[in-house]
């Protein structure tokens, strides 16, 4: 099949009164940018924008004061390799642990993949054994592999759970995580485990939700071949942040559906 | 006996035409004996080079190799891509006569970073040039901090006598010489950089190794390569002990790849001027900048099979005005199977090729990833062979195809265009 020119036309999106705007807050693009997670940022920005949605991208590094958090909309973490996430765990317990905290608890949708997901949690180990304490917004643990278990590395295909309006949604990612999380009582998962590990490679839940906050080990990035997801999280924000309801003008999103069939495809 | 089965094999496969028998050899032979390489070179007196590092370790050994052979030297190199312990065995097998003997001067081996614990357990290297590390196959290798970590733990066993070659300018590899008894030497760069954004988060190593704070760069050249300095400890890049040489490639990534192989050929004992007599006679290996001719129109391939490769392929053939471009997309085992890493490109705002072709396993993630970067002006075919034919029929008489290929997908592409498959 040949495909040719599908791109989506992007009007210039003009600032009028009244225009829809969000600020998409963005967690250490310095330390966790690894994994093509940033892929993220850029599908959320593109879905504003086609829609005439003004997004407003704030990265928030070690320099950023947590007053300028307050003002976030949608919130995004990536993953980290170990060393960078320990540097970002110190900043996010001392300094802007209270205001994610604040932003969760008013409903602020928010997507925290593999590293960031873990720091959410209660506590999470390092590879070497190290326990390092986490925000505790996710009632869940991750633990350090045992010697006999092995990374979980590879495609990964699951059916959400949580939150109901995308019950059943099929979704595709790549994961590559040693830690093995568990949930806590109380915890929901975010998804049901069709191929791959998922939190712990034992009970076929991925990821965790509470509230609008989502945390998942999907890679790939996540929202590039899976825009339902986008759309929830641009949704969302525009609820809570105009307080009323909004359909999403539907885009065409026909190459997210190509690149997922041919992850499915056996070859 | 097994290097009598190991030719043998070798030449099986290569009649059969299944490849070029770069690595089935070595494997059996390391199945039946695992001090295979141990005792092979053990029996020889030849001095070893190592090549290591996440980019560029092919076309180093090759500008090596070739200032080796053109000074008279009798040299043998293991084929590229077979550079894990039975490609190293199996070249062995290839060099060696029937009597095990190697009638050679020099061996260089480029040596897959992953295997650089267990290659240096089998031999010790006259000489060990180290390269970058940069973000490749997180899905089988893990984090790069943790590489570096085992390569310090292997390299501290090499005897002093042992020259290491190291890029100062990549704080992971210039931190390997402050813990090791061999001796050191450093290549970098100090010329003004090229404006470019293509740094801003590719976060591989920018924090100091030694103490964990951030780095600070006065000088980036690209990803986290530059001239740099710990805020808080006294970690820097160290003295380099040559910063320039003749380049025979384009493009800043090949800048270090000629230092690299400059600075170990003068360690060597080479003459300058003859070195530099090699490498204006050097072409390239295989799919790095090499070109193909195909029915009078010119195709040339860059291989680009991370971000940092990519971004840097990418760069160089903007400064050769390139207008139409291929890329192919594979996620087999050589590639890695994770294609992640395309959303880590740094594409520029605008497109500034007629057309882009994509083609490979992934296409459609390729796909994706321009609609989401605003290009329009680009086709996916799942066949490379439809790919390339419509992307040649399109091409004008002055005009280049530029060939963007992870590896699996450069050999693809080289056994359509030349109708002979490599490995």
């Amino acid at each position: 099949m040949i495909i040719s020119r599908f791109s989506q036309v992007l009007k210039k999106p003009f600032i009028r009164k009244g225009a829809f705007f969000l600020r998409i807050g963005w967690l250490y693009p310095d330390l966790m940018g690894t994994y093509g997670d940033r892929g993220n940022i850029l599908v959320l920005k593109k879905r504003c924008l086609w829609r005439n949605i003004i997004p407003i991208i704030i990265p928030v590094t070690k320099e950023t004061r947590a007053s300028k958090m307050a003002a976030i909309d949608l919130l995004f973490g990536g993953g980290a390799q170990d060393r960078e996430q320990e540097i970002v765990q110190k900043d996010l317990y001392k300094k802007k642990g209270k205001v994610i905290t604040a932003l969760i608890a008013r409903g602020i949708p928010s997507l925290f993949v593999c590293g960031s997901s873990q720091l959410m949690g209660m506590y999470y180990e390092t590879a070497e054994g190290k326990k390092i304490e986490g925000l505790g917004l996710f009632k869940m643990n991750t633990l350090r592999a045992e010697p006999d278990q092995k990374r979980c590395i590879g495609n990964i295909a699951v059916e959400i759970m949580h939150p109901e309006s995308l019950l059943g949604e099929k979704l595709l990612g790549f994961e590559n995580h040693g830690g093995r999380t568990y949930l806590l009582d109380g915890a929901l998962p975010f998804a049901k485990v069709i191929s791959g590990s998922g939190n712990n490679a034992q009970d076929r839940t991925e990821g965790v939700i509470h509230n609008n906050a989502i945390g998942t080990y999907m890679h790939g990035p996540l929202l590039p071949k899976n825009p339902k997801l986008a759309d929830y999280l641009i949704m969302k924000a525009l609820e809570i942040k105009y307080q009323k309801n909004f359909s999403l003008t539907p885009l065409d999103d026909s190459l997210s559906q190509l690149a997922k069939n041919s992850l499915a495809e056996p070859r | 006996m097994l290097i009598v089965i190991g030719k043998w094999i070798s030449h099986l496969i290569a009649f059969c035409n299944l490849g070029s028998g770069s690595t089935w050899p070595g494997h059996i032979a390391l199945w039946a004996n695992p001090q295979f390489i141990k005792q092979i070179i053990g029996k020889n007196q030849l001095k070893i080079i190592i090549v290591a590092g996440t980019n560029g370790k092919t076309t180093t050994a090759s500008i090596l190799s070739h200032i080796l052979a053109h000074n008279g030297y009798k040299i043998f190199q293991n084929q590229s891509g077979a550079n894990l312990l039975n490609g190293i065995a199996s070249s062995l097998i290839i060099a060696a006569n029937n009597w095990g003997k190697l009638d050679f001067e020099y061996v260089v081996f480029e040596i897959d970073e992953n295997v650089i614990p267990l290659a240096l357990a089998q031999m010790n290297p006259d000489f060990l040039v180290l390269l970058n590390l940069f973000r490749d196959q997180l899905d089988r290798y893990g984090e790069i901090a943790n590489i570096a970590k085992k390569w310090i733990l292997a390299i501290q066993k090499l005897p002093p006598q042992a020259q290491v070659i190291l890029n100062a300018d990549d704080p992971q590899i210039a931190y390997i010489g402050r813990n090791i008894q061999a001796k050191t030497a450093f290549y970098g760069l100090t010329e003004t950089p090229q404006p470019s954004e293509a740094t801003q988060y590719a976060a591989d190593s920018l924090y100091c190794p030694q103490c964990g704070k951030k780095l600070i760069y006065t000088v980036n050249y690209f990803s986290h390569l530059g001239d740099y300095q710990c805020g808080a400890c006294d970690f820097k890049r160290p003295e380099l002990t040559i910063q320039n040489s003749f380049y025979p490639l384009a493009g800043v990534y090949n800048k270090y790849n000629a230092l690299a192989a400059t600075l170990t050929a003068l360690k060597m004992g080479i003459d300058e001027g003859k070195i530099t007599a090699a490498e204006k006679s050097f072409t390239p290996a295989f799919g790095r900048q090499e070109i193909i001719e195909v029915s009078g129109k010119r195709v040339q391939l860059f291989l680009a099979k991370n971000p940092t490769s990519f971004n840097q392929s990418y760069e160089t053939i903007k400064t050769l005005g390139a207008t139409v471009l291929c890329i192919s997309l594979n996620d087999r085992t050589p590639d890695g199977t994770d294609v992640s890493w395309i959303w880590d490109v740094d594409f520029p705002k605008l497109s500034q090729f007629r057309h882009i072709f994509l083609t490979g396993d992934r296409v459609y993630d390729m796909a994706l990833r321009l609609n989401y970067e605003g290009y329009q002006s680009f086709t996916a075919y799942p066949k490379p062979s439809d790919a390339l034919r419509e992307a040649l029929s399109g091409l004008k008489e002055h005009e280049t195809l530029f060939v963007l290929p992870t590896y699996s997908a450069m050999l693809d592409i080289r056994e359509i265009l030349t109708g002979r498959r490599i490995l």
